[in-house]
């Protein structure tokens, strides 16, 4: 195990693969029943949020997989299942991939609420969750589930500690709109980047509305002198807050943003907007064409796929699910995958920031980096080039 | 005192919207006898027109143009539907059609709009028209309030002074007297719904820019729509256009307390519940039963 570690730190990323396959050269590697290995996740595909491209961007991956010959002979079958960001569906849908599927892992779903509704059923049946897209706080605090994106919670503390670090920004802000049950992890990750810095937040504003008029939100972090406002809202209030600032000619706060703003949409509705905005990334900013990104846009363009940030997750899910089965020695089934995961081996990729894990431990959070992209007239640019990483 | 008058000020922008969108409540409930959920719907579908337009190229005048036609156009659709097959059923069971009516408008609206996708949406008028407590109160925030003045006037006049204005009470109060009287009913009811889509079409552009551009959240605005268009008890357009403005500014209040911010989303519900309560307190038990 020692030297497949050191092997894969030598060689980068890409040879994770190819070193596990050169340790199992000499074992049997992995092997299936049927040549055939169940996959599954239970994704938004369809609903009022939808995060489809996560699936089919790992779907797409394993195809690939597939037509270079598989895993070790074996074909994987990836299952996406539709929550219609519906619970009880969400409930059904997990229940029918474990039972009658008979998946040995899940892997690369992005849903609104997957993890809070089958984080427990997880857990119980021993199939561990390789989410290519946490969203809600279940997410990141369930032993059955380990994201591969570093989420809103990490982020809310590391978009902190750049405007601290970085922008040198004083009095931070942060106003948050909380969904169900996101108080605590909110105000966990905002006392996180207190214990780091040794500073205290500024102003805390948890009643953020989702519909609504902001002008009173904006006029507040005028008023209480915010050097720089966190909001964790999603795309169309992002372009509404920039929207409202502009209208009141506030100057001088850095407005930041979690990874939801990090889009398109966000990039070209507030074109004539001077304000200074920043957002997080979960991964290598999908707008560069960086090396880190060489392998996930190819990957998409083979698929032909479109290169947003959903189909990096799902990608990556997908290759750390290779790799993960690629290392196991005998049988592919539900409790080798499991026990290997639970090693808790770490797995960098240049992609993402800080090594994936998923280990024995009762949450999981292990992407802990992000870069920041600054939007520039009506385009993102890159504002930091190297990791803003935790410690 | 100024810690509560700046989000007052704030709230300014919003009041104007639930106002004229009020106003067009009352409207479409005097008219033709309709307590209509899809209006905010109606005009965000001619906002969308509008914006889809734009974002093709299209200069702006001509995109507002056909933007409201649009919005009178999907008026006159749903007007079709409650004047063909609902024209004799119960006000209860009008504003039920509507409701889902508009769940419909929605998943339709968000399907064809991209969801959360946001939208540029152009600024018809643009710019601050003056400051006032340290708050810019812009042009579009004021052309709202001046066009639910307008209409509150001019709905007034018209229903009081004007042949069709009579023939329309007429309309809504007793339709089928109306009708064997020779008015023509389905024109004028059809024209009601018309009108009204493109004025709340035209108000939407107005109101659109300030906040979340996205199908479902426009169309939502017909919750603080009814319940200033009930502050006016479904009669009065001077008192739902005060109504509307006054949940504006309390909206504004609310959220700069401390205590009241995470309620604040509740005070339309909270202003329909008083004025229910309100309207109600002259009743005994057995008349009201």
């Amino acid at each position: 195990m020692k030297r497949l570690i050191t092997l894969s730190v030598l060689a980068g990323t890409t040879c994770l693969g190819l070193a596990a396959m050169t340790s199992n050269a000499a074992a049997s590697g992995p092997t299936c029943d049927g040549g055939v290995i169940q996959l599954g996740g239970v994704s938004s595909v369809t609903g009022p949020v939808v995060f489809a491209e996560v699936p089919d961007a790992a779907k797409a991956t394993f195809d690939q997989i597939n037509a270079n010959g598989g895993i070790n002979g074996c074909k994987i079958e990836y299952t996406i299942a539709d929550d219609k960001a519906d619970p009880q569906v969400a409930a059904q849908a997990a229940r029918d991939l474990i039972d009658n599927k008979g998946v040995v892992a899940m892997v690369g779903a992005g849903s609104l609420l997957e993890c809070a509704v089958n984080a427990g059923t997880y857990a119980d049946n021993n199939v561990m969750a390789v989410q290519g897209l946490g969203v809600d706080a279940a997410c990141f605090a369930s032993p059955s589930v380990s994201p591969v994106n570093v989420g809103p919670f990490t982020l809310t503390t590391a978009m902190l500690q750049f405007a601290d670090t970085q922008l040198k920004d004083e009095k931070l802000c942060a106003f948050f709109y909380i969904a169900g049950g996101t108080a605590e992890a909110y105000t966990n990750a905002i006392k996180r980047w207190e214990q780091i810095s040794g500073k205290t937040i500024h102003v805390l504003d948890l009643t953020l509305p989702v519909q609504g008029d902001l002008t009173a939100y904006a006029l507040k972090a005028r008023d209480a002198g915010c050097d720089a406002v966190l909001t964790n809202q999603v795309e169309p209030q992002i372009v509404q807050w920039i929207n409202t600032v502009d209208a009141q000619k506030l100057e001088g706060i850095d407005w930041l943003f979690l990874a939801p703003g990090y889009s398109e949409g966000v990039a070209s509705a507030p074109a004539t907007s001077q304000q200074p905005i920043y957002v997080g990334t979960e991964w290598e900013p999908y707008t560069e064409a960086s090396d880190a990104n060489k392998d996930w846009a190819a990957a998409m363009d083979a698929a032909g796929m479109k290169k947003t940030a959903f189909t990096q997750g799902g990608y990556l899910a997908a290759t750390i699910m290779a790799d993960v089965i690629k290392s196991i020695d005998g049988p592919v089934t539900r409790e080798s995958v499991t026990a290997k995961l639970k090693e808790g081996i770490e797995m960098p990729y240049s992609i993402i920031g800080s090594a994936y894990k998923f280990g024995d431990a009762p949450s999981h959070a292990s992407m802990q980096a992000t870069k920041v992209m600054q939007l520039k007239s009506g385009a993102w640019t890159l504002n930091t080039p190297e990791w803003v990483i935790l410690p | 005192m100024n810690s509560l008058l700046t989000p007052a000020v704030a709230g300014l922008s919003a009041g104007g919207a639930y106002a004229i969108l009020g106003v067009c409540a009352i409207f479409t409930y005097r008219l033709v006898a309709v307590v209509n959920f899809t209006g905010a719907a109606i005009g965000a579908a001619g906002t969308f027109v509008m914006v889809a337009l734009t974002e093709h190229g299209m200069p702006l005048f001509p995109a507002v143009i056909i933007g409201i036609l649009a919005g009178a156009l999907v008026g006159v659709m749903i007007g079709g539907v409650m004047t063909k097959w609902f024209s004799g059923a119960s006000a209860t069971t009008k504003a039920a059609v509507t409701a889902a009516l508009l769940v419909g408008i929605i998943a339709l609206g968000l399907r064809l709009t991209g969801g959360q996708r946001p939208h540029l949406f152009p600024d018809l008028v643009s710019g601050s028209a003056f400051r006032f407590a340290g708050v810019e109160v812009t042009w579009g925030s004021l052309l709202t309030v001046t066009l639910a003045v307008g209409l509150t006037i001019a709905s007034d006049l018209f229903l009081a002074r004007t042949r069709t204005g009579l023939q329309m009470r007429a309309l809504s109060e007793r339709p089928m007297a109306a009708e064997l009287i020779g008015i023509r009913v389905r024109v004028l009811a059809l024209a009601v719904w018309g009108i009204m889509g493109a004025v709340t079409a035209f108000a939407m552009m107005i109101i659109a820019p300030l906040r979340s551009p996205d199908f479902m959240s426009l169309s939502l605005l017909v919750v603080p729509a009814l319940a200033a268009a009930l502050i006016g008890a479904f009669r009065s357009f001077r008192a739902a256009l005060l109504g509307g403005v006054l949940i504006g500014i309390v909206e504004g209040m609310v959220s700069a307390l401390e205590f009241g911010a995470r309620f604040r989303g509740v005070v339309p519900f909270l202003v329909i519940l008083i004025v229910l309560l309100w309207s109600q307190r002259g009743a005994r038990w057995d008349a009201a039963r």
